[in-house]
């Protein structure tokens, strides 16, 4: 029990020993991170930018950092020879709260993500609105011809995901897909020599609004699945011998006889089972004795 | 032999399991905050955690009888309870991974002084069990003056231990004291609620 105070008065004296740190060396002791680059010789002065109980205030910034000269001066009054993209909105604040924005203390790289990032909505409506005084704008074939505003299609929260409305484009520019988009490069768009437009809409590439008739005529006797002819759902290619109507010995033996020696691209001349064909065009099937 | 399970699962356990849950509980909630982007909650909770821990030093200051209202026994649970759960919000609050010495001494202060708790509660409840147990055989049947004599030196010893855990754990919330008072005052110091 003896013991007791004097072990007390040891913790006591350590703690009094933190404490004091605290004071000596409030940037290790106190501080919540790092100072930006600029502000490092400000690290063991908490009140230059802080009050006593009421924390950062603005007022503290702009006395170093007038307003009206962020972006066209330092803070010592050197002029800034190119205008900086700082100028085109820091005089346009609604309101002077630097801290809505900026923390000076560096977080750890985990905390990152907790700082306020810069919000639109502190500009003056008219700043706001024309998104040019402080953005260029894109060069690339989307954005090079458009002379519209960017808020018709980007939100200001974020640059993606961007809300792009097709009826925005020229007429001359909106038939001219390939302007914007590759063309996809498989057998079946290859063949392709319409616009994209004849099968896709311009709200979204799929569904597509392919027209089978255009190639092949589906009728009674070919109600199929797609996998009869179309194996392993390859779309751009297709087989005629898949069914057991048409066995290959059987079709290259009747085109044979007639002297028919190019027959492997069936729908060249059979592209409506309903139509015989002939050497130009075709005729009713009506006209001729059934296989 | 047959004592041994008993002492793993009725008083090795809970002490271990106290701290465990502490522990995966902070690191839980910690990662729900950053999962959903809410740290900013996290900043907060070192007040109502704070609140909290000072609310269970109300049965400190009744054991000491520096106030005399509230049962020692039911004020003692409510100690356990809210100091482990202030201490749950502090560690979520620190989670928020701070940068300054002085926070990261106070935590760690309170670590150990919820260990110290938690270490006084098992052998207290161990003192409770040999005394209880001491009573019933003493009231059931007749002891030897022997059994007796060694019955009640080991209570003594228990009791010896639980003294000595005590001039051990208040400087330990002491230095836990002052620390998280440090911190809080500079927190307040240059902080402007915002």
């Amino acid at each position: 029990m003896k013991k007791r105070p004097l072990l007390l008065i040891v913790i006591a004296l350590n703690l009094l020993i933190l404490v004091a740190l605290a004071f000596v060396y409030p940037h290790l002791m106190v501080s919540p991170g790092p100072l930006v680059k600029g502000h490092a010789e400000l690290a063991t002065d908490c009140f230059a930018c802080h009050s006593a109980w009421r924390g950062a205030s603005s007022s503290r910034c702009t006395e170093c950092h007038v307003t009206a000269e962020v972006g066209l001066k330092t803070t010592k009054g050197v002029p800034i020879p190119s205008r900086t993209v700082k100028v085109s909105f820091h005089q346009e604040l609604l309101e002077q709260d630097c801290m809505a924005c900026h923390s000076d203390h560096q977080g750890p790289k985990l905390t990152k993500s907790s700082r306020k990032p810069f919000s639109h909505g502190l500009l003056k409506v008219a700043v706001r609105d024309t998104c040019s005084s402080c953005h260029a704008a894109p060069k690339d074939t989307v954005h090079r011809d458009l002379q519209i505003e960017c808020s018709k299609c980007h939100e200001s929260k974020a640059w993606n995901p961007a809300h792009f409305d097709h009826a925005l484009l020229a007429k001359a520019e909106l038939d001219r897909c390939e302007s914007c988009h590759n063309a996809p490069t498989d057998r079946l768009h290859r063949q392709f020599q319409g616009g994209c437009k004849s099968c896709h809409k311009t709200d979204a590439w799929k569904p597509a609004t392919f027209d089978h008739n255009k190639f092949f005529v589906l009728d009674r006797d070919h109600e199929a699945t797609c996998e009869t002819c179309h194996k392993n759902n390859d779309y751009s290619r297709y087989t005629c011998y898949g069914c057991h109507e048409h066995s290959e010995a059987k079709v290259r033996q009747e085109h044979i006889e007639e002297g028919i020696q190019n027959f492997q691209n069936c729908v060249e001349c059979h592209r409506d089972p309903r139509v015989e064909p002939e050497k130009h065009g075709g005729r009713e099937r009506s006209g001729r004795k059934k296989d | 032999m047959p004592q041994r399970p008993k002492l793993l699962t009725r008083e090795v356990l809970p002490f271990f399991g106290s701290f465990a849950a502490l522990a995966l509980f902070a690191l839980a909630f910690d990662g729900l905050l950053h999962l959903f982007d809410l740290l900013w909650i996290g900043r907060w909770l070192g007040i109502p955690g704070t609140l909290l821990i000072i609310g269970s030093t109300v049965y400190s200051l009744r054991k000491r009888k520096l106030i005399q209202r509230g049962q020692p026994a039911k004020l003692l649970r409510w100690h356990e309870w809210l100091a482990w759960l202030g201490s749950l919000l502090v560690l979520v609050h620190a989670g928020v991974h701070f940068n300054a010495i002085l926070g990261w001494l106070a935590v760690w202060a309170m670590l150990i002084n919820v260990g110290s708790g938690l270490t006084g509660k098992f052998l207290l409840d161990r003192a409770r069990k040999r005394m209880e147990e001491a009573r019933r055989r003493m009231r059931d049947r007749g002891l030897s003056e022997g059994e007796l004599e060694d019955r009640l030196y080991w209570d003594s010893m228990t009791f010896d231990v639980v003294k000595q855990w005590r001039a051990v754990h208040f400087p330990i919330t002491l230095a836990f004291s002052v620390l998280a008072t440090a911190h809080i005052v500079a927190i307040f110091l240059f902080w402007g609620w915002k």
